[in-house]
């Protein structure tokens, strides 16, 4: 195999010797090589050549700024200070820069301990989930058995059906925990999971948390991807499935773990539903965003908002606080995000 | 170089040979040891465990299967299964919580729910063909848009990562809270909306000017108009497709490079390079982003049903509520299962 360093110089060297041989085609005459269609197609092909890459950046130049566009809105308004947000003479950089609407946001937010709370939450939840997904991955991927069919069926219904039509009766569930009539055994009475960690955990812990049914489907693709000779030699050498699993199969499957597992963060980060859903008390990076106007007239106005436009610079210091963890390690980890997406096999 | 193919060519065939031999050779073995490894320690032990070595091997391979997926299986029924019937159930009732204990005091009256969610309700029934039609509308310029991305992105050129980078920062961000309140924050930022001020940005400047300077001032203003709303679809467009950018580039990967050489060769252009060779092959991509496309508008908590329904709770009419919800996801399967049919006849599988 040729390095890429090799097939760098070797397609430099291609493109020499075809401009060479072409310049002495057209020396002698081009009509006595080419066919008129070979002439206009190369013809065309020279133009498009040079014209595209003109048109690519500017297309990727202009929806990048559309992207974009609210970042840089974020960033000019988070820190400026409020009174300038009515100044019309204002349109992106403010005349003075402060850092009180952060300070003050980061207070009432309560941000560190918040945002402590939440990695504890999003951590033990994304670890449970990427391994027990995996698991149930791995036994769709490479094990037939009876009404397999419908059971994968049941994988595509966990995407498909939108998790408002359960929230009441997963509420009433955590509520009222049973777990089968067994706790009420033990305790007495059923227990209330509501505001504690649980209602993240547990549906985590059974493959079945946020998302879960992607998360089943992209590792059963990459399991399928796999050759059948790596476990075949495992079992040969007397390893059980699961040891097989462990030992052979998972240390295959890293990229696309790793995957799994940012994906599984950033969608427990931004995570809105079972936050709002199953906490009240219990609070989340994302919780405490979406009750940041709230919060903020309560606290910081005395229930006297000063408006809608002055409001702004302080939410959008809550949007930066929000993001700037996701967003500091989407920029380090960004290619992982995208390449394994790519490797992971979810095209199958 | 011929020489070396044939050569290739050989190899192939020796270790394919190779390959029958040993595999001949590991059945048995394979057997042999199946059934020593197990049966050491056993013998000591209870002839009981005898038993499960009878199992054969599919059988005992298939009950490992189960295994793996039971933990997954148990929590579907608990986190899944069960609250869906008991959603269900609930549609068909009139359902009123009971304090303190944890149930729904439930009193059938069959499919009442469903009557006036069509019937009697003020806006349900208006809001529902207005997210059908918004859907229908918007996701073949979603699915359009992000194959023509992913295809750029695809390409290789300068700042190939950051451009690349760029475009996924939607899957990060617009999952969250935080751009429904940036959203929210530009509309009231400026004299000029969140979008429109996009379109500012945009169109009064270039194309009026553009067009005023050729004295065709009468038209500008009906092509402001279009542009107007072309260029605020623009950004919920961008924000609303990352995912299906991701899924389509990734199925642009698996088009082997021998493709477009042999395209190139027979003298391609890239209009047909595109629709005999690129189409295809991400065709069954194609089946995925729609449906993710389609669930995720219907889904969005935004969209009128869904603010509706999700509004219901609040006056503890749980039944009612869930009815409409059923209502709703099941003319979307039903939309689905249709949109899904039509698209599959189209779709390209590679046999083998």
């Amino acid at each position: 195999m040729a390095t890429r360093k090799e097939e760098k110089q070797f397609e430099k060297e291609m493109k020499k010797i075809r401009k060479a041989r072409y310049e002495k085609m057209k020396d002698e005459g081009i009509e006595n090589y080419l066919t008129p269609e070979q002439i206009r197609y190369n013809k065309n092909k020279r133009i498009i050549g040079a014209v595209w890459p003109i048109f690519r950046f500017l297309i990727i130049f202009g929806l990048g700024f559309v992207i974009l566009y609210p970042i840089i809105f974020m960033l000019s308004t988070a820190f400026r200070p409020s009174e300038q947000m009515s100044d019309p003479s204002i349109v992106w950089l403010p005349k003075s820069f402060t850092l009180k609407n952060i300070e003050e946001t980061f207070e009432i937010m309560n941000f560190e301990s918040t945002v402590l709370n939440t990695l504890k939450l999003n951590m033990i939840a994304s670890l449970l989930q990427v391994v027990t997904c995996s698991i149930t991955g791995y036994g769709f991927a490479r094990f037939n058995f009876k009404a397999k069919g419908i059971l994968f069926g049941l994988v595509i219904a966990m995407i498909i059906v939108p998790p408002q039509i359960i929230t009441i009766p997963m509420y009433l569930q955590y509520a009222f925990f049973d777990l089968f009539g067994i706790i009420p055994l033990i305790t007495g009475d059923t227990v209330s999971l509501i505001d504690s960690g649980w209602p993240m955990y547990l549906p985590a812990m059974f493959a079945n948390g946020i998302r879960a049914g992607l998360f089943i489907l992209i590792f059963r693709q990459f399991f399928r991807g796999l050759p059948k000779e790596l476990e075949d030699a495992a079992y040969l050498d007397g390893c059980g499935p699961l040891k097989t699993f462990i030992k052979v199969m998972v240390p295959n499957a890293k990229t696309s773990f790793l995957t799994v597992f940012l994906f599984s963060i950033v969608w427990y980060w931004n995570d809105f539903y079972v936050s709002s859903s199953f906490f009240t008390q219990n609070e989340t990076v994302a919780l405490m965003l979406k009750n940041l106007s709230g919060t903020l007239t309560y606290q910081l106005f005395n229930n006297q908002p000063p408006g809608i436009r002055a409001m702004i610079v302080w939410l959008e210091s809550g949007c930066l606080l929000t993001i700037a963890p996701i967003l500091i390690m989407y920029i380090f980890l960004q290619r992982y995000f995208i390449e394994g997406i790519e490797r992971s096999g979810l095209v199958g | 170089m011929s020489e070396n193919i044939k050569d290739i060519d050989n190899i192939e065939e020796t270790v394919e040979a190779a390959n029958e031999a040993v595999a001949d050779e590991i059945a048995p073995a394979a057997e042999a040891v199946a059934a020593e490894a197990p049966s050491k320690p056993q013998k000591a032990e209870k002839p009981k465990k005898q038993k499960g070595l009878n199992i054969p091997y599919e059988r005992r391979k298939a009950l490992y299967g189960y295994g793996f997926i039971l933990l997954w299986f148990l929590g579907s029924i608990y986190f899944f299964i069960m609250p869906v019937i008991e959603s269900i159930i609930w549609s068909f009732c009139d359902a009123k919580p009971v304090p303190g204990v944890g149930g729904m005091d439930l009193k059938f009256i069959g499919i009442q729910n469903y009557k006036n969610a069509l019937t009697v309700h003020p806006t349900y029934p208006t809001a529902l063909p207005e997210v059908l039609g918004d859907t229908a509308l918007k996701t073949p310029l979603i699915l359009v848009f992000s194959i023509f991305i992913a295809i750029i992105l695809n390409q290789k050129f300068k700042g190939r990562t950051i451009a690349r980078a760029i475009f996924f920062l939607p899957v990060i961000i617009a999952t969250g809270p935080v751009i429904d309140i940036i959203n929210g924050n530009m509309d009231s930022a400026g004299t000029n909306g969140g979008t429109e001020q996009f379109n500012s940005l945009f169109e009064t400047d270039l194309v009026g000017d553009l067009l005023a300077y050729l004295g065709i001032s009468n038209i500008s203003e009906k092509l402001n108009e279009i542009i107007n709303a072309l260029t605020s679809d623009i950004f919920n467009l961008v924000w609303n497709s990352g995912i299906q950018i991701l899924l389509f580039l990734s199925a642009l990967q698996t088009i082997p490079a021998s493709a477009k050489e042999a395209a190139q060769m027979e003298g391609a252009t890239s209009w047909e390079y595109f629709w005999k060779i690129t189409l295809p092959n991400i065709s069954p991509m194609i089946i995925a982003s729609l449906v993710y496309t389609i669930v995720d508008s219907f889904v969005d908590p935004e969209n009128p049903v869904m603010s509706i329904v999700l509004s219901m709770s609040d006056n503890w009419e749980f039944g009612y509520q869930s009815a409409m919800l059923w209502l709703y996801f099941g003319i979307v399967a039903l939309a689905l299962g249709i949109v899904i049919a039509i698209v599959n006849k189209f779709v390209y599988y590679e046999v083998g």
